[in-house]
């Protein structure tokens, strides 16, 4: 099935040429070439920023392209916004899908376009409602079209979204990451679906990460990497390993690499931890001057499992230790107490105090250390005593104490933040993409910070999807896949091939326990 | 490469003072100080000592319930119902005057405004109902609950009891200042403090500023409840207290209209609605704006009607000006939400 022979002299259907997309200070998309021919699964890969999402947005009619071409059939295709993308017959399934969970599947399939009665203002239910269901049978699935679309699961809505670009007659379906949130049963429907797609002759842009899914389903692949074109080739001439080394291929001597520091007493264990859907059976330690990474692709559990230790998260079954205690948090504040350090991935939703000064967002998780007199009330001084320490230490620019956070850039508001975890003194912190949408100064100097924090003797639990920071600051990594550890990477174990390898192809690799380094 | 490579110190350059942020709290001050010196012009008599001392008594029941709001608002939250709190609050105080004297009703008010506080706070932290949605409906059952006590007939103080020291809550003047007047300045202070200079008063702004982010500096959503909704009702029953000391009577329909008062007052002096500021300088001062615009339409003989389309019409500036210094946040956002207003005219070239 995976075969390009069938391909054989047919013309393209969708040709994209020397594509640059820029935004401000990135070059998104570098003189991209891709193209598409009809009745072909092309699958695109990359990690992540690597432009894949950029080029979706291209098609789409999001983004518009700072130079190149598009040729749709032969003629220039250049979409304004969205919904010239779905007259074309372009239609794009974004991970976030755009449904009104309120309605029925059969309006949101006909949104917009709905077939009035003559002489009245009255949807026709009964023709919608049958058409949706024809359109179901296509793709081989039953579905209510009478079903409100938020009562349905997140694989039922996705083949609703689906079903939505069939109904507009979609000459090209663009699917982005249509798996990462279903289930294995789930996931062999999607396939099925595809494979109909493309028996009707439509072509399907599918990108994803997980190459095996990729091997069963594509044609043709397109590596993309930083922004640029690496190779598109039959799916037949490749292997997933081959794939991976053009993912990765990066100058790998130009990551940051810490010092050597010697191994110290288990800080943090956790046995067999439970939690909800998310976490399965996690077994970690943790050590005092190591850095432990969490790798993975998006949604394979990392941030729920620091949320579990921080208290964020209830665990059903398992257990932790702290410094070989006992330890189960149930609230943050419990956490902290316990001197734990806690940075969010989402500076903006869940990490700035956005109407707080620098000074009070460094100082609202030790507001028990800066009270003075009998009164214990919050002393001015002492926070701006707080603020003077982690302003010089982390080099925050910024025009004062009393500056508002929103004011400063990703990568000093990052440095407030870390400070913020850093305060309560603790000996774990938990570092949710430390340098995510930091610039390149400041991703150097915090990842500095955490190597002189582990020189000192601080446990560093460290989630990251950037994978030479990953390995490039963590002594070992773990890799999660689908709420569960499927790697544990030390050594010479720890490359950036193995990580991807665990993450995406359902591959388990766990080096041995160097007993001794 | 070293460390000091990297590390570029920059001088610190002292915050520049804009006017947006002076506004955020000096604004409201600022124009009732103009009102004020215009008053001798437009409302001769105004400034009369018996004139003044009835202004800032009529003042105090809203601003000490404007204070406990202004946590709430500045937490993320409203509490609609404090015109139902105060009508109970005010029947129960009197009652329990009538059974044991002046410490009774002192009691009664001081539990009665707690209690309804832990009620709201109970419905938002414990049936997970919006704090809007929440205080909506206890407006009612504390207003109902009054008119349940009051059905044959309101509560009075007798007139036997003028010489009693509760009655003094209400008329007692000291060093010319009203005593209800001086009360409120009293909870305006604690207020302050409470705001700046404790954690719990730094929490509810961090709360207030993003609920999200507040969770994960260890901040306690159900603390932040209790204590807001709790405050609120403690305002309210040091209202009550002023209130039917004044009036010497109560009943269901008490201050009807009383929360929208407070509200105005809170939203007026500065406080954003979305949370995470609160300014206690600029509701002290809109309450007093509030009550001299009152005092100065009504020597101008203007129908109480009018008064009231006067307080809308100040009430939808304010809130514009909030609604752009939102939208056009960060520096120079006064200037911007200005011009934004101005619609653009299209450049015309001129080379």
């Amino acid at each position: 099935m995976g075969s390009g022979a069938h391909l054989q002299g047919r013309s393209a259907l969708l040709e994209v040429d020397d594509l640059t997309v820029e935004f401000p200070g990135i070059r998104a998309l570098d003189s991209v070439h891709f193209d598409i021919l009809a009745g072909e699964v092309h699958a695109l890969v990359g990690e992540n920023g690597a432009g894949k999402s950029t080029l979706l947005k291209v098609l789409g009619g999001v983004h518009r392209p700072s130079s190149g071409e598009v040729r749709l059939s032969g003629e220039a295709y250049h979409p304004r916004r969205p919904a010239d993308a779905l007259a074309a017959g372009i239609a794009v399934i974004y991970q976030e899908f755009n449904l009104y969970p309120d309605l029925t599947v059969a309006e949101n399939v006909f949104s917009g376009r709905e077939p009035y009665a003559k002489g009245s203002r009255g949807i026709r239910y009964a023709e919608i409602n049958r058409r949706t269901s024809e359109l179901f049978a296509v793709l081989g699935v039953t579905i209510d079209p009478t079903a409100t679309v938020g009562s349905l699961t997140v694989s039922e809505q996705q083949l609703v979204e689906i079903c939505k670009a069939l109904s507009v007659d979609g000459r090209i379906i663009v699917m982005d990451e249509p798996t990462a949130a279903l289930s294995a049963d789930e996931v062999t429907q999607l396939l099925d679906v595809v494979k109909r797609l493309r028996a009707e002759g439509r072509s399907v842009i599918y990108v994803s990460h997980r190459l095996d899914e990729v091997f069963a389903l594509a044609d043709r692949v397109t590596v993309l990497r930083d922004g640029k074109h690496i190779r598109t080739c039959d799916i037949a001439d490749t292997d997933p390993d081959g794939l991976v080394r053009l993912m990765v291929g990066r100058d790998v001597e130009s990551v940051f690499h810490r010092d050597q520091v010697s191994e110290g007493t288990v800080v943090l264990e956790l046995t067999d931890v439970n939690a909800g859907r998310r976490l399965k059976d996690i077994s970690l330690t943790v050590r005092a001057g190591e850095v432990v990474g969490i790798g993975g692709i998006a949604g394979a559990g990392q941030p729920e499992l620091s949320q579990v230790i921080f208290g964020a998260l209830g665990v059903d079954s398992g257990t932790m230790t702290l410094n070989g205690e006992p330890f189960r948090p149930r609230h943050p504040g419990d956490a902290m107490a316990r001197g734990i350090g806690f940075l969010h991935e989402d500076r903006k939703v869940a990490g700035n105090l956005p109407d707080l000064s620098i000074r009070h967002n460094l100082t609202i998780s030790i507001l028990d250390k800066v009270r003075t007199g009998i009164g214990r009330f919050l002393a001015p001084a002492k926070e701006t005593d707080v603020y003077d320490g982690y302003h010089r230490r982390l080099n925050i620019k910024a025009t004062g104490p009393d500056q508002l956070i929103g004011q400063l850039s990703g990568g000093n508001q990052q440095k407030v933040l870390l400070g913020r975890a850093l305060a309560p003194g603790g000996r774990l912190l938990l570092l949710n993409e430390p340098t995510r949408g930091v610039d390149i100064g400041a991703k150097a100097e915090i990842h500095r910070l955490i190597n002189i924090l582990t020189a000192d003797g601080a446990a560093v639990l460290m989630v990251s999807s950037d994978l030479p920071e990953l390995l490039g600051v963590s002594d070992r990594v773990y890799v999660m896949a689908g709420g569960e550890i499927v790697g544990h990477l030390t050594g010479a174990d720890r490359t950036e091939e193995n990580v991807v390898a665990c993450a995406t192809t359902g591959r388990r690799i766990f080096s041995k326990e160097l007993s001794k380094r | 490469m070293t460390t000091e490579t990297i590390i570029e110190r920059t001088g610190d350059k002292p915050a520049k003072i804009s006017f947006g942020r002076l506004w955020d709290t000096w604004g409201v001050t600022a124009i009732l100080i103009l009102l004020l010196l215009c008053t001798p012009a437009i409302a001769p008599g105004f400034l009369e000592v018996e004139n003044l001392q009835s202004v800032l008594r009529e003042s105090a029941y809203v601003g000490i319930v404007a204070v406990g709001m202004t946590f709430a608002i500045a937490s993320g939250a409203f509490d609609l119902s404090v015109g139902g709190q105060l009508a109970l609050t005010s029947v129960v105080s009197l009652m329990a005057f009538s059974g044991g004297g002046t410490a009774a009703a002192i009691a009664a008010a001081i539990v009665t405004g707690l209690l309804c506080g832990l009620v709201n706070a109970g419905l938002i932290t414990r049936l997970r109902v919006p704090p809007f949605v929440a205080t909506l409906g206890s407006l009612f059952v504390f207003r109902g609950i009054a008119y349940l006590l009051t059905q044959d007939g309101p509560k009075t103080l007798p007139y036997s009891q003028i010489h009693s020291p509760f009655v003094k809550l209400g008329s007692l003047n000291i060093a010319g200042l009203p005593l209800p007047f001086i009360i409120m300045v009293a909870v305006f202070a604690g207020g302050w403090i409470l705001l700046r200079r404790t954690a719990i008063g730094r929490r509810t702004l961090a709360y207030g500023s993003s609920p999200s982010a507040a969770r994960f500096c260890g901040i306690s959503d159900t603390r932040i409840r209790l204590f807001v909704f709790g405050l609120v009702g403690l305002t309210v029953g040091i209202a009550a207290l002023t209130y039917i000391t004044r009036v010497w009577t109560a009943d269901g329909s008490a201050q009807d209209g009383f929360e929208l008062k407070v509200i105005a007052a809170v939203v007026l002096g500065g406080t954003a609605l979305k949370g995470g500021k609160g300014t206690l300088v600029g509701t002290f001062s809109a309450v007093f704006l509030v009550s001299v615009l009152n005092e100065v339409l009504v020597s101008r003989g203007v129908e109480s009607a009018y008064q009231r389309i006067v307080l809308g019409c100040v009430l939808i500036v304010a809130l514009t000006i909030d609604g752009l210094r939102t939208r056009f946040a960060g520096p120079g956002s006064f200037r911007r939400a200005i011009t934004g207003l101005i619609p653009r005219k299209t450049t015309q070239a001129t080379s």
